[in-house]
């Protein structure tokens, strides 16, 4: 026991000398503890006069505590060294255990040693949390830089094995893989039947077609064509009267009359809101936290604004994407930009994040999410993959991973104090928008660190202020870069408290063609990574976004797998077209609509649903597009167009969000979802996402879950969804609208029958006439429904057994699909 | 014009799909799993084979939301006189031919001591509600992954197919509310059917949507056949077997309308029955309601009698911060005759050995603290206890050291927990994965995960 603590150095300072006293107070304590541990344990001071202090320091305040409190489970004395985790060495702390290094000198609040003693993430001791002076001296040692005198023998002993750095991946031999390959251009080939082909993706089709003794159907009808396009391009039906316009047309010169329909829905506002939820599916846009807190987010509802303006102005993918990714550090010409291009980095900061409590990645989880998002969206790359290990299957090491890691630790993720609301997470700032006039207000309390003791009104347990801003201030979620951007290092087996080498920021090795952009230490490399994604060059992005909008169009993808081209996902079916598409993107200035009015005036996309046994037989999946794919209404097509057959949708763009009002809640208890949504007739787009309470009349219908990155959505047929169609208060109340409607209807003479409501309620709905067999069953469904509620008076009755008949038309398959 | 048995055919489904269509049939099923040809593997709820044989069919999970202390019912620790960890508060005693320590507050449920397995050395990694709510459903705080019961409904389909194959009775609204229940990325046809939240009164909550008052049911029926017939012409034009899966589940939906409220109804149960599960008796202790679980584990009977794969009630709140004593009196009086009846109930219906019960909640709870009148989180060892479903009775597994602190011996994880449940069931752990994103998930994510195998019979 002799060998506990080395002799120090005489002192000389009165100071120093007390220091020495107190000194032997603790070891007379620390020797009596000594008596029961099993082995002895060197410790050897080796003081220099720049730390002597410190070293007092640390043998008044911190060795005694150690000793007296930790080292019967985590020392060389110890009957097994608990978590792997020796607390008598300064290399056992430093290296730290199971869960990671305990100290990170300079840093108490990173340091797991800290964050246990404040029962934040483990509760050490065990037995009862330490005074508050006692952990005050802890934090302040760390802060001092943990200066330690301890060397030690007995760090053989624990048997953690220090976490490896993955080995890496042959990235050269991972570019040969068919997405990784440069973007080709190739000629559209000849084909046998000459005649058929309209467009130069016909000629790709066909040529697939034909190599597998396949033969397209015959066109679709009009009706069919123009319901079509109307769902594809607008998610709505068209009016009767449009239907009869264009059959008409269309009999004449079927061409120019599709041109101009085409363009015309392109046009329409009603565009941005059907192919702006695409992109809002991918960008997992949600408007409260979901995870376990719940926490709104009362702003989100700007990105979704921004989302719909950007996609009805055709904004350039390539610029699109920048924005949403660097918006922020843009040049702008006019406050209007500004704030648009603020509110786009929404994109980066509306994910759904875990708890902060006791979670020391929670940081690398915000950073995961967006790396998820970015890349996934972007790239249909599993880049998440690497954060924990080099990607088994695809060409990412680690090392790409945390490269890209550090653009997002070296930028802030702008949540606002919803974060008060989630479990720990510290409350942020959020961007402040340019008001008329040029203004941009400011916060009355800026945030700061200044750490405050215990829970205050306005500031959570961290000490860190909330931002109060002036009524009214618009404000939006986002990023920003921070002060001094760094490179991060590799958290080993995906831990933040292990940390193994730093990575200098960059970007995916296996799909950067050429040279980098280079990220300077002044910013973030966001403005980078977004010019490195929309490099032409970059073998991913424009035929993942081709592939996203043929997707949308034909209901399955070239690539079947929309959100992975990586080894897991599919192949291409028609490798050529994609790349064409992909080079026709990009020669068009990254224009979506200019895509999408290609791909719909090709031939192909104009062919009928029609069943065939024998093509069936051949290619039951239809891989070669030998039919069009008949597809299900999804969840906000099919809610709207109840509600524009009704004669009830408010076709007004939405503004804000019923969450503008509430502001920054937990939702839970009381607060429930259903509390939170209001009956609405604007467009399904503009309904509050909750994330774990989504708009009912959505969910049953398979909306995308909004905490994931979702480029194909799910079809279920589920019971709920019957129960829905018959008993839900929504249907219920719009099939009784539609009766209205339809008896309320009045034709020219003012002698419309029965069967002329019904005709209108077949065009409304099915936009066709319907069949004398039909008319015959609907009006005797009329009768006996109103004998069956005869106790109702008259009208009533009418009413209801009208309201009883439009319900059923809703939810028939025939309106409830796209031929 | 092709017949209906030709055109189905045609369809490449057949009758035999029809028949097993029972619940509903999906389009495309998850994310990106692959279009098959196949169309029973299409049809997400057909009943599936186990990977092995099961020793259980279902599993009725007592969720005791809030964190019941251990060392107050099912973990013996006698009076230590340490200041922190002083050690049970409420007497124990042996109970059964096994001997295992129940404490007084179960004096119904010792008298089935026999029929328990006690896993005294649980153990969770963190001591805050939400996270660990949503590891014990999930395995996972940080991202959304489909609930267990999820998994059990993706793995093995349904066996009713007028019902949900997974309800979840008066869920909490807290600690991460329907991401418990969820199915992730799951399709959603494996999320739980929520009946009623935590606090409401479950004697009138319901399946939303199930009932509907506006018309009278004559109506109603000749309003589906109306609909019927106009899809069946819609589809005699179109051979679809995806058209005529919404034609099946449409029916379903509608006896739905009958079959849930029906088996929700109890008022044809016997006044003892009603008796034995307190329905009508206790009051109201915690969040939940006066009888609330009484009926709740009334309904899991029935909902398990009707062949439903996963039933989830639950009892909140457990976190006895202040007023320790009385309020853990208070909920286990409440859930113990309960239990207790569901129990006999079962084995005396023959249901016990194929039904597996799993209590507990997120974690467990130091013991009493004087001073307080409370008792603090405790993540590091607790207690879960399993019956029936060919698990051991009369076996207390695992341990905590002399306070209750720590888990000490045979430690089980949450991820152990799940994989357990699925070995029952049939179910491999490892083998029941779900692509997603390019990615195989199961339901341990990357965690170390074992089967308790010296837990089973």
């Amino acid at each position: 026991m002799d060998q506990v603590v080395a002799e120090f150095p005489p002192e000389s300072s009165p100071m120093k000398l007390d220091l020495h006293r107190s000194r032997r107070g603790f070891l007379i304590l620390l020797t009596a503890l000594w008596a029961t541990a099993s082995q002895p344990m060197a410790i050897v001071a080796q003081e220099s006069k720049a730390n002597k202090q410190a070293i007092a320091f640390f043998e008044k305040h911190i060795r005694p505590v150690l000793v007296q409190h930790c080292y019967e489970c985590h020392s060389a004395g110890s009957k097994k060294i608990q978590g792997g985790l020796s607390l008598d060495t300064r290399e056992g702390l430093l290296r730290g255990g199971e869960s990671g290094p305990a100290l990170v000198p300079g840093k108490p609040q990173q340091s797991l040693l800290i964050q246990a003693l404040k029962y934040q993430s483990f509760e050490m001791p065990p037995k009862r949390q330490l005074p508050e002076a006692v952990i005050g001296d802890f934090v302040k040692w760390v802060q001092q830089g943990a200066t330690d005198p301890r060397v030690a023998s007995a760090v053989a002993k624990t048997e953690v094995p220090a976490p490896v750095e993955p080995p890496g991946i042959d990235v050269a031999a991972g570019k040969k893989f068919w997405s990784f390959q440069p973007i080709t251009n190739p000629a559209p080939p000849k084909t046998n039947n000459a005649d058929w082909p309209r467009t130069e993706i016909d000629r790709f089709v066909l040529a697939g077609l034909e190599q597998n003794k396949l033969a397209p159907k015959n066109d679709a009808d009009a009706r069919t064509l123009i319901r079509r396009l109307y769902f594809d391009l607008t998610g709505l039906p068209p009016s009767p009267e449009e239907v009869a316009e264009f059959s008409q047309a269309y009999a004449r010169s079927p061409r120019t009359t599709l041109e101009t329909l085409v363009d015309r829905l392109l046009a329409s506002p009603q565009f941005g809101e059907r192919w702006g939820r695409h992109w809002l599916d991918v960008a997992r846009y949600g408007e409260s936290n979901g995870n376990v807190r719940n926490a709104t987010f009362p702003h989100a509802w700007r990105y979704r604004d921004y989302v719909i303006a950007a996609v009805n102005a055709d904004k350039p993918y390539d610029r699109f994407l920048t924005e949403q990714i660097a918006g922020d550090l843009l040049p702008t010409e006019s406050p209007e930009e500004r704030n648009a291009n603020l509110v786009a980095t929404g994109f980066l900061a509306i994910g759904s994040k875990p708890n902060a409590q006791g979670n020391p990645n929670f940081q690398m989880d915000v950073v995961a999410d967006q790396i998820e998002t970015v890349t996934t969206a972007a790239m249909a790359l599993t880049v998440a993959c690497a954060r924990c290990h080099d990607h088994k299957y695809d060409p990412i090491p680690t090392r790409d991973y945390y490269a890209i890691a550090g653009i997002f630790t070296s930028s802030e993720t702008l949540y606002g104090a919803g974060g008060n609301n989630m479990g720990g997470a510290p409350p942020t700032d959020l961007h402040v928008l340019t008001i008329q006039g040029g203004q941009t207000p400011t916060p009355i309390v800026e945030t700061g660190e200044e750490p405050t003791k215990g829970k205050k009104k306005g500031g959570n347990a961290k000490g860190r202020a909330v931002p109060q801003y002036p009524a009214g201030t618009p404000l939006a979620m986002g990023v920003r870069d921070r002060a001094t951007p760094a490179d991060c290092k590799i958290n080993l087996k995906g831990e933040a408290r292990q940390l193994g080498a730093e990575v200098p920021r960059g970007f995916i090795q296996v799909c950067t063609p050429g040279k980098p952009p280079a990220i300077d230490s002044e910013h973030s490399g966001r403005l980078q990574l977004a010019q490195w994604l929309t490099d032409p060059a970059h073998p991913l992005t424009a035929r993942v976004m081709a592939n996203r909008v043929w997707h949308h169009l034909f209901g399955q993808g070239l690539v079947r797998t929309p959100d992975n081209f990586g080894l897991h996902g599919e192949r291409p079916t028609h490798p050529e077209l994609l790349d064409y598409l992909a080079t026709k993107f990009i020669a068009d200035g990254w224009s979506v609509k200019k895509l999408i009015r290609s791909i719909v005036l090709s031939r192909v996309y104009q062919i009928s649903s029609e069943f065939d046994a024998d093509s069936f037989q051949a290619d039951p999946e239809n891989l070669y597009h030998w039919r069009h794919n008949r597809r299900r209404l999804d969840a906000e097509s099919f809610r709207d167009s109840v509600l524009a057959v009704s004669g009830q949708l408010d076709y007004s763009p939405g503004t804000g969000s019923v969450l503008v009002k509430l502001g920054e809640v937990l939702i839970q208890d009381r607060l429930t979802p259903d509390k939170i949504h209001q009956s609405s007739n604007l467009r399904s787009i503009y309904l509050c996402i909750l994330r774990n309470g989504e708009p009912e009349e959505l969910t049953v219908f398979d909306l995308a879950d909004p905490s994931l990155v979702v480029g194909t959505r799910n079809v279920t047929t589920v019971p709920a969804q019957g129960l829905f169609l018959m008993n839900s208060p929504f249907m219920v109340q719009q099939g009784e609208r539609f009766a209205e409607r339809l008896l309320a209807a009045q034709n020219p003479q003012g002698d419309l029958t029965d069967a002329g409501r019904l005709g209108l309620a077949y065009q409304l709905t099915m936009q066709r006439e319907p069949t004398s067999a039909e008319l015959q069953r609907a009006e005797a469904f009329l009768q006996s429904a109103q004998s069956n509620l005869a106790t109702d008076a008259p009208e009533k009755r009418q009413l209801r057994a009208w309201s009883a008949l439009c319900q059923s038309l809703y939810s028939t398959n025939e309106f409830r699909h796209v031929d | 014009m092709l017949s209906r048995r030709s055109l189905l055919q045609s369809a490449s489904c057949g009758f035999g799909y029809l028949a097993l269509s029972g619940l509903c049939a999906s389009q495309a099923r998850g994310g990106e799993a692959k279009v098959s040809n196949n169309n029973a593997a299409n049809y997400p709820l057909a009943p599936k084979a186990p990977h092995f044989p099961a020793k259980a069919k279902r599993v009725i999970f007592m969720c005791m939301r809030g964190a019941p202390a251990h060392v107050d019912t099912f973990d013996y620790k006698p009076q230590t006189g340490d200041k922190e960890h002083p050690g049970s508060v409420f007497k124990f005693q042996q109970s059964g031919q096994s001997g295992l320590w129940i404490s007084e507050l179960f004096p119904e449920l010792s008298k089935q001591a026999d029929k328990l397995c006690l896993l005294n050395g649980m153990n969770a990694n963190v001591p805050n509600h939400p996270q660990a709510f949503l590891q014990m459903h999930t395995g996972e705080f940080r991202f959304p992954r489909p609930s267990v019961g999820s998994w059990v409904l993706y793995g093995l389909g349904s066996q009713n197919e007028n019902l949900p194959g997974f309800i979840t009775i008066n869920p909490e609204t807290r600690v991460g509310g329907a991401q418990n229940y969820a199915s992730a990325f799951l399709p959603p046809i494996y999320q739980g059917s929520a009946i009623g939240y935590v606090g409401a009164d479950i004697s009138k909550a319901t399946i939303n949507n199930v009932t509907g008052e506006h018309l009278p049911h004559g109506v109603k029926r000749s309003q589906l056949e109306l609909l019927q017939a106009m899809n069946r012409e819609h589809i005699a034009r179109r051979p679809d077997a995806n058209l005529e899966s919404v034609i099946e589940s449409m029916e379903l939906g509608f006896r739905m309308q009958s079959a849930v409220p029906d088996l929700m109804d109890i008022s044809g149960e016997s006044q003892a029955t009603l008796d034995a599960y307190n329905v009508g008796k206790s009051k109201a202790s915690g969040r939940s309601l006066n009888d609330d679980f009484g009926r709740q584990c009334l309904l899991a009977r029935r909902f398990a009698e009707a062949g439903v794969r996963f039933i989830e009630i639950c009892h909140s709140n457990w976190d006895q911060h202040g007023n320790h004593r009385k309020d853990l009196a208070a909920n286990c009086e409440a859930i113990d005759r309960p239990i207790s009846a569901l129990l006999a109930d079962l084995e005396q219906r023959g249901m016990l050995d194929e039904t597996l019960i799993v209590w507990g909640g997120e974690f467990g709870r130091t013991s009493l603290l004087t001073k307080d009148n409370g008792s603090n989180h405790n993540s590091a060892g607790f207690t879960f206890w399993l019956a029936g479903g060919g698990v051991k009775g009369g076996l207390a597994y695992g341990k905590t050291n002399e306070t209750g602190r720590i888990a000490v011996e045979n430690k089980v994880s949450f991820h152990d927990l799940h994989a357990t449940i699925l070995h029952q069931l049939g179910l491999d752990y490892e083998q029941l994965t779900y692509r997603f994103a390019g990615r195989d998930f199961r339901i341990n994510g990357t965690e170390p995960t074992r089967v308790v195998k010296e837990v089973l019979a």
